[in-house]
């Protein structure tokens, strides 16, 4: 045992951009695929570890000096980057929590299925990095990779159980039959947005108002573009630091390359990924092919097109800054996900009905409370980053983003699981009732369904 | 050769799967090098849809698209995977 932990700990201390492409062969070798393509797809990780670390370190060795050069100027309190998803995924994935996130997310989803605590197949295997990140950011927390492994487990767990119960939802405003969107991040805006919906339709007068805002999109879209939202940005800020001009040019091209590029090196990780996501997909909806009513689960990217999640995100791009300049309690400065604000709206916008107003309502709300959840991780966020060997910004300044960073779920998990074992307990007891809840509604339904079928 | 639009949320992941899947029939089918894919945000779209003989895209549609519009949803699930070709033969057909 201790000779294998040995092995395991010397792999992990070559860094992810070796390891992975290890990890990655091994798995694709145990799931059958020839030695050549499994090679590749674990290169090809590698590959995407070492653009993104070298376009991180293009972010951080710019902005990182121009962002505090503005804070002493000005006294914004922002010395947080915000580095944005694909960061966060690479980071989750070379987790320890995220080495083995993808036998034990298989796991979960085959056990929830067989119990009937889930009607969802979930093929998508990439955005399991959701759940690594809360369980690797419960490892760092905890000291303890177990825990760590729990939390993922039991934010998995809960995901699939929203992703579920809103699957009706996605099929009628988003027109999507047989599918699913059991996503980390997306997802777990759905019983936020239920709350809220439930409350304004309550208040006179409040719940009588819509904002018809479809067109914004199709006037102003291309500013809601990363090269565009990332350019502009960086003008600001290299003139809010009070840079000479050519050095303000600089800076606005540089951030609008890092934002860019760093989706495209998140495309070779999941080019990697690809081959093992196949077989994982074909594994686990052959196995459970003959059942009732069964959803696919999809990444929530496929919902994004929807004119109000696209608008009131666009709207929300520069809402987003100006609130991290003047909430209190943030430190986080809005980069790197500010194109990914879409993600949050894909359950809102069908929850309120497509009301533009109720949406941008929700939107504010959960945006300034993810920039205080992402204030509050950010030591431990860059902790992991620091532990996946990645280029940290000199001096004192710390990274987060606002996927997962301002995930509220991801946030209530990781501090529970803070308090100690009554944290754990009280959360993972949550979600196995969740669970066992979820299992009666399914039944029922299969029931109902009976019924229909003899009648007809 | 056809122009192809392969959109998703971000164009990154879920138009990777889709593209990966579709070059291989398309391939199977004898198409290869008869085609050239970009993959673009879904957002993109209306922009850069006139420049494109026809869009797969993995999510909804958005609004003003000019160029002939297949749901790709199906290269994810696996399900109707064959409707959907049948419609894109068509598009590198026509």
């Amino acid at each position: 045992m201790d000779f294998v932990l040995k092995i395991f700990n010397y792999i992990q201390d070559l860094g992810p951009s070796v390891m992975m492409p290890i990890i990655i062969c091994i798995f694709g070798l145990a799931l059958g695929a020839k030695f050549g393509k499994s090679l590749r797809a674990g290169l090809t990780v590698g590959v995407g570890f070492i653009g993104l670390n070298l376009v991180i370190a293009a972010l951080t060795g710019n902005l990182g000096p121009a962002v505090s050069q503005m804070v002493d100027r000005f006294g914004f309190s922002l010395s947080i980057i915000d580095v944005g998803w694909p960061a966060a995924a690479a980071i989750s994935f070379a987790s320890t929590v995220g080495l083995i996130i993808i036998p034990v997310g298989l796991l979960v989803n085959i056990v929830m299925l067989l119990t009937n605590t889930t009607q969802t197949v979930d093929v998508d295997i990439w955005d399991y990095w959701h759940f690594a990140f809360t369980g690797a950011l419960v490892a760092i927390l905890t000291d303890s990779i177990p825990l760590g492994v729990l939390a993922a487990v039991v934010n998995m767990i809960i995901i699939m159980v929203f992703g579920d119960v809103t699957a009706p939802l996605v099929q009628e405003s988003l027109d999507m039959p047989g599918i699913s969107l059991p996503h980390g991040f997306s997802t777990a805006y759905a019983p936020i947005a239920w709350v809220f919906n439930k409350i304004i339709d309550l208040i006179p007068g409040l719940n009588k108002i819509d904002f018809n805002i479809e067109k914004a999109q199709q006037r102003f879209g291309v500013f809601g573009e990363p090269i565009l939202i990332g350019t502009i940005l960086g003008l600001i800020i290299g003139a809010l630091a009070g840079y000479a001009f050519k050095d303000i040019l600089l800076l606005g091209v540089t951030m609008g390359a890092v934002l860019v590029l760093i989706p495209k090196m998140a495309a070779l990780l999941m080019e990697g990924l690809l081959p093992i996501s196949d077989a994982a997909t074909e594994m686990i909806k052959k196995r459970f092919k003959n059942r009732g009513q069964v959803y696919i689960g999809l990444d929530s990217a496929v919902g994004i097109g929807h004119p109000i999640t696209l608008t009131v995100a666009l709207i929300l791009v520069p809402i987003a800054v100006f609130l991290a300049v003047i909430l209190p309690g943030n430190k986080v400065l809005p980069f790197g996900d500010l194109a990914t604000i879409p993600w949050m709206f894909v359950l809102i916008t069908p929850i309120v009905r497509g009301n533009g107003f109720r949406a941008l309502l929700v939107g504010v709300v959960v945006l300034a409370v993810g920039l205080l959840i992402a204030t509050n991780l950010a030591p431990l966020f860059t902790q992991a980053a620091i532990d996946a060997k990645f280029a940290m910004p000199t001096g004192a300044s710390m990274v987060s983003s606002i996927v997962d960073g301002a995930n509220p779920l991801t946030w209530g998990i990781v501090r529970m699981n803070g308090l100690g074992i009554i944290g754990t307990v009280i959360v993972t007891a949550g979600a196995v009732a969740l669970a066992v809840w979820n299992r009666a509604r399914i039944l029922k339904e299969a029931a109902l369904l009976r019924v229909e079928a003899i009648v007809e | 050769m056809k122009r192809i639009l392969l959109a998703c949320g971000s164009g990154i992941v879920t138009s990777t799967i889709a593209r990966s899947k579709l070059e291989k029939y398309l391939n199977e089918k004898g198409y290869a090098g008869k085609y050239k894919i970009e993959q673009c945000r879904v957002s993109e779209v209306p922009q850069k849809s006139s420049q494109y003989d026809f869009c797969v895209a993995t999510s909804m549609k958005p609004q003003g698209v000019s160029c002939p519009y297949i749901r790709g949803t199906a290269f994810l699930t696996g399900i109707g995977v064959e409707e959907t070709m049948e419609e894109v033969y068509k598009l590198m057909d026509s």
